[in-house]
Formats: C-alpha cells, structure tokens, sequence
C-alpha cells in the first residue's frame, strides 16, 4: 500500500515539475504570442499528467435481477471514472477469477498493463442491495480498498457514483466534490434546469416561457439565483429550492449576472436602478445589502475568491470590458487582464489560483482562457471552434464546463482545467446555455 | 464597422439629410424638430415615430446619426401627448449575454436621457434592455449585426 502511494505521490511530483517548467517557459516566452502558443501545452500536459491504467471487472451478481443491477452499476461506474479524465480503462481478463469467489489471478493483469484492479459482487437482502467493491494495486496483488455499498433498488447509479469517489479519493489523496456535483443552465433560452455532473437525470426548475439567464446555486445547495423576464423586464429571482418560496429584487432598470459570495448567503447581482450598472450583494430575501461598485459605465459578472474576501468581475472602467479584481474590504480594484480587447464572464476556480473567462477574439472566434488571479500564467483552452463561452468551474476544480456552437447550436461541453478531453455533456435537442456547476450537499 | 456602409443599408434615409447640420456642430440648438420637408407640410401629427437608431460595436454614445431621429421622436411625443414610448436596448451576438444586457441597458437609458434633454417628460418613457436576445436580424454578418445594435422604440 504505501509502496504504492509512494509510486503514485513520484509520478505526481515528476508531473508537476514537467508542469511547472512549461508554464514558467510559456510565462518568460510567450506573452504576446500566447493565443498561438498553447497547443503544444495541452499535449505535453497531458502525456506528463498520466493517466492511471484501471483494470475494471464485471460486478459478479447471482440471479437475474442482481445480474441486471450489476450490469447496471458497473455502467455507471465506467462512465462516472471515464468522465473524471484522469482513468485509462482497460477490460479485466477473463482468467482473473480462476475460481467463483478463489484468489484472484493478478498474473493475468500484466499482459493488459493495468495498475489498479477493481471487481465486486452485488447481492440483495431484505429489500436492499449490497455491493461490495474491492480494489487492488495490480503489481503487488495488496488491497487497498474494500467497501460495502448499500441501498434501494433505485440507488444503484448513486451507489456506483459514491464508490467512484471513494476510489478517486484513495488514488489521488483528494476528496471528489465530482460525483454529487450537479449543473445549472439555461434550455431553450426561457427555462432553467439541472442536470447531474455527467448531463444525466435532467430536471426543469423553472417554465418562465420568457427569456431566462444566469442560473446559480449557493454554495449551502438552498437557493437558485437567475435572471427572467416573467415581469416584463431582467429581474432577478431568488427561489429557497427546499420551500420554493420565491424573492425578486424587483428594482427599476437591469437585475442580472448574479454570483453567490462565499461564505455567505448573499448574491451579489448588476443592478441599475441609480442610473449606472453596478454590482451590489443582495439578501436571499430580495433586499439590497450593499453597494460594492461605483465607477462609471458597465460593472458585471461578479465572481468570488474562495473565502469571499475579494470578487473578480467585468468592467468598462479602462474602456472596452475587462476584468478588474476587487477587494471587498478595501474597495481598491487593479485590472487583472490585459491581453486582448474584450474580456468577460469570469469565473474564480474553488482552489482560489486562477480565474477562467472568455475573449471576444480579433477573428470572430470567443474562446475561453485562464489566468492566475496575480495576473501571471495566461493559457488559451479553446481554439478554431466558433463560440465558446461562459466558463464555470467544477466544484473540486479538476473540470470546466461551457457554452459552444461548434457543432451548430448552443451546447454545454466539458473539458479538464488544461483544457484537455474537451467533449459534450448533453445529448440533446435546443439550446443550452450558461451554465453553472454546483456542489452537491 | 463603417459607419458608410451602416448608413446605405439603413432604411432610415432622411438622417441622412441631417447628416451634414449635425456634424458640423453638436450644439445646433436651431430646428430642433427637422422633419423631412413633405412631412413638415402638414400638421404635426403627421409625424411619425422613427422605429429604430443604430449604435457602434460595444458603444452606448448617440450618434450624430441619430440625432435628427431623436428629434422627430422627441416631436411626436409632443404631438401625441396621451402616448408615450417604451425604449428597447439591443446589442448584437458578438460579446457575451451578461455584459450586453448591460450594454442594451446603456443604450436605452442614454436614448432616454436624450429626448428628457429634448423636454419629453421622464413619465413618459420606459426602458427595458433586451442584451442579445431578440436580434431584428438573425444573420451572422456585419449587415446583420449593424441593424440589430440598436434601440427601438414602441408606442404605448
């Protein structure tokens, strides 16, 4: 076990030093040439981050409907780890298990290179299911995990998901915020919905049937934020999800951007009834708190540091729209970039060290970028593909989903924070747009 | 974007008589109201409100362009003292939801402010920005884009 974390914690090190020196060689060389540059970072990245080779067995079931539980979780559990961008999967050999429920036959492992081996049985007992997950490091033949899972019938996907985090967490010493995380977005342009971190078990939250923008959930899980027109002009609407008591701020002029503040329960929002768009923090109630901006022309797109002590947002202070960083306490704001000529839709990642934003490019292309909040480290994610847009980060910052028209209409897409394993999150009809990621409570 | 090339595809013809006056000087205070001349042959209530002025990528500042559409708008509000207008801000897709449902917002306020400058009373108008949301134009072109930053005026 520790031999392997050992090899693992080596392997991570090694990365993160391959890392480091590129990012500092893009720093030093390539301000200027950065939206050319990137290219070459998403494979080298990619090939120094590794993947990890996981042999997964069939879940071993007795009995018809156990059988089809099982096929049924080891669906999820495939697609909950391929998802995660970090797993390459590989099918156990058939001659793993010489005999039912005898000693496994790690030997047979070698001939498809796989580091890590996880199989489990699935039984039923008075009512409930029961699927015990065991996971090997494929060299040695140690264990290093066995857990039993429990549940209704209809648990199995959350089953599979929770062994999915447990798993991820033993290989990468981090918690997963993954697997409950869910996603935010606008369908259609006039309704809200949510949908699980991997585009399945869509719900509609809202049927406005008028334009609707900007949904976000607070951090606590409680509230829904969003934007509609369901009184005839951009309002902002604050809904308790448990309770689905409902608050708007119902001001003259624009309610719209909305970002919750960490660590708080308050929703910080572009208002305009003083004449000029300003970002103000409002009460889940409706009712302003206060003022946080008050410079002349367009402050939007509010976006919070992890503890809430500073926000990054979108202003037309220097000309056309940029991002600026705030402190809260303070009030003082600096101009965070300044590479390119319309910079918006800032989103601060949970771990507090960068910020992702879209860029309105020189030839039509809005392609996502990120960039550390000290203004260092510009990395361009997106390139030849039309628009793309609204980027918001995953709960544990390992993902970013967004917006793109590159295969027609608007459609949410995810891709690793490097910008890697870029693919869609949705199959589905219409538009969808605007999305934000939540954590699951 | 060329202003030129906005103007030629621009129903919005009799600016361009004024064209020139405006320029010239932004504090002609003279013939506030320049209704084109087989217009101003008849009463006032004749005049008819001038249904859209355009903006300049990522601007909100009124044209010299708009001016005389202002004017003629500013007028018919005085002819009709029982309406009044609902002042829609637009922007075209390029940029990003969020920042151009504030510059739609931009727009219809600096539009309002104008015609109060003009005398109309406040009471009378009533903004709401529509961002990027309801081009008048779906296409992805300059043409396009240049008609659908605009704001357009209802009556009600």
């Amino acid at each position: 076990m520790s031999n392997f974390i050992e090899m693992i914690m080596r392997d991570l090190r090694n990365s993160i030093a391959v890392l480091l020196v590129f990012v500092c060689t893009l720093v030093f060389t390539s301000t200027m040439v950065s939206a050319e540059a990137p290219r070459g970072t998403i494979t080298i990245s990619k090939e120094a981050a590794g993947r990890i080779a996981i042999a997964l067995d069939r879940t071993s079931a007795k009995g018809g409907r156990e059988s089809e539980l099982a096929r049924s979780v080891d669906g999820t559990i495939r697609s909950g780890l391929d998802f995660t961008g970090l797993f390459n999967l590989l099918q156990a050999p058939a001659n793993m298990r010489t005999v039912q429920g005898g000693a496994l036959n790690f030997s047979a492992l070698n001939s498809v290179g796989a580091e890590i081996y996880t199989g489990g049985t699935m039984t039923r007992q008075s009512g409930k299911v029961l699927l015990d997950m065991e996971v090997y490091d494929a060299l040695s033949g140690k264990q290093l995990m066995k857990k039993v899972y429990s549940g209704a019938e209809g648990q199995v996907r959350p089953m599979g998901l929770r062994f999915c985090a447990d798993l991820v967490e033993l290989l990468t010493g981090k918690k997963s915020l993954l697997f409950d995380s869910r996603i935010v977005y606008v369908s259609n342009r006039n309704s809200i919905s949510v949908c699980d971190f991997d585009g399945q078990n869509v719900e509609h939250l809202t049927s406005a049937r008028t334009i609707s923008m900007n949904p976000v959930i607070s951090p606590d899980g409680k509230y829904l934020a969003w934007t509609d027109y369901s009184s005839g002009k951009p309002d902002l609407y604050i809904r308790n999800l448990a309770t689905k008591a409902t608050a708007s701020v119902g001001k003259p002029g624009v309610s719209i951007a909305p970002a919750w503040r960490n660590g708080s329960d308050e929703v910080a929002t572009t208002l305009s009834f003083e004449g000029d768009q300003e970002i103000y923090l409002v009460k889940p109630n409706g009712t302003i708190s206060r003022r946080l901006t008050s410079s002349r022309g367009i402050d939007v797109s509010p976006t919070f540091s992890p503890d809430g002590s500073k926000m990054a947002f979108v202003s037309q202070r220097s000309g056309p729209p940029q991002i600026f960083i705030q402190d809260l306490q303070g009030g003082q704001a600096r101009r965070l970039t300044f590479s390119g000529s319309y910079n918006t839709q800032p989103s601060w990642s949970p771990a507090g060290d960068k910020i992702v934003y879209s860029s309105v490019q020189k030839n039509g292309e809005i392609n996502i970028f990120t960039i550390n909040a000290d203004g260092t480290g510009l990395l361009q994610l997106t390139r030849g593909e039309k628009y793309n847009e609204s980027p918001a980060w995953s709960p544990d910052g390992s993902m970013i989903v967004f917006m793109s028209n590159r295969q027609g209409g608007k459609r949410l897409f995810v891709m690793n924070s490097d910008g890697t394993n870029q693919r869609p999150l949705l199959q589905k009809e219409g538009d969808q747009q605007q999305p934000s990621w939540s954590k699951g409570r | 974007m060329s202003t030129m090339k906005y103007f030629g595809r621009s129903l919005f013809i009799p600016s361009l008589f004024m064209l020139g006056a405006c320029c010239c000087d932004k504090d002609v205070v003279v013939a506030p109201i320049a209704p084109a001349p087989p217009v101003a042959a008849e009463a006032t209530s004749a005049v008819v409100l001038t249904p859209n002025i355009y903006f300049d990528f990522d601007r909100s500042a009124i044209t010299a362009a708009s001016e005389a559409a202002l004017k003629n708008n500013a007028a018919w509000l005085s002819a009709n003292p029982g309406k009044g207008a609902v002042i829609e801000g637009h922007c075209d897709e390029r940029g990003t939801s969020e920042y151009n449902m504030a510059l739609g917002d931009r727009r219809a306020t600096a539009t309002r402010d104008y015609l109060v400058r003009l005398g109309v009373d406040p009471g009378r108008l009533q903004t709401i920005s529509y961002g990027e949301e309801r081009p008048a134009d779906p296409g992805h072109n300059e043409a396009a884009w240049a008609k659908n930053r605009r704001v357009q005026f209802n009556e009600k």
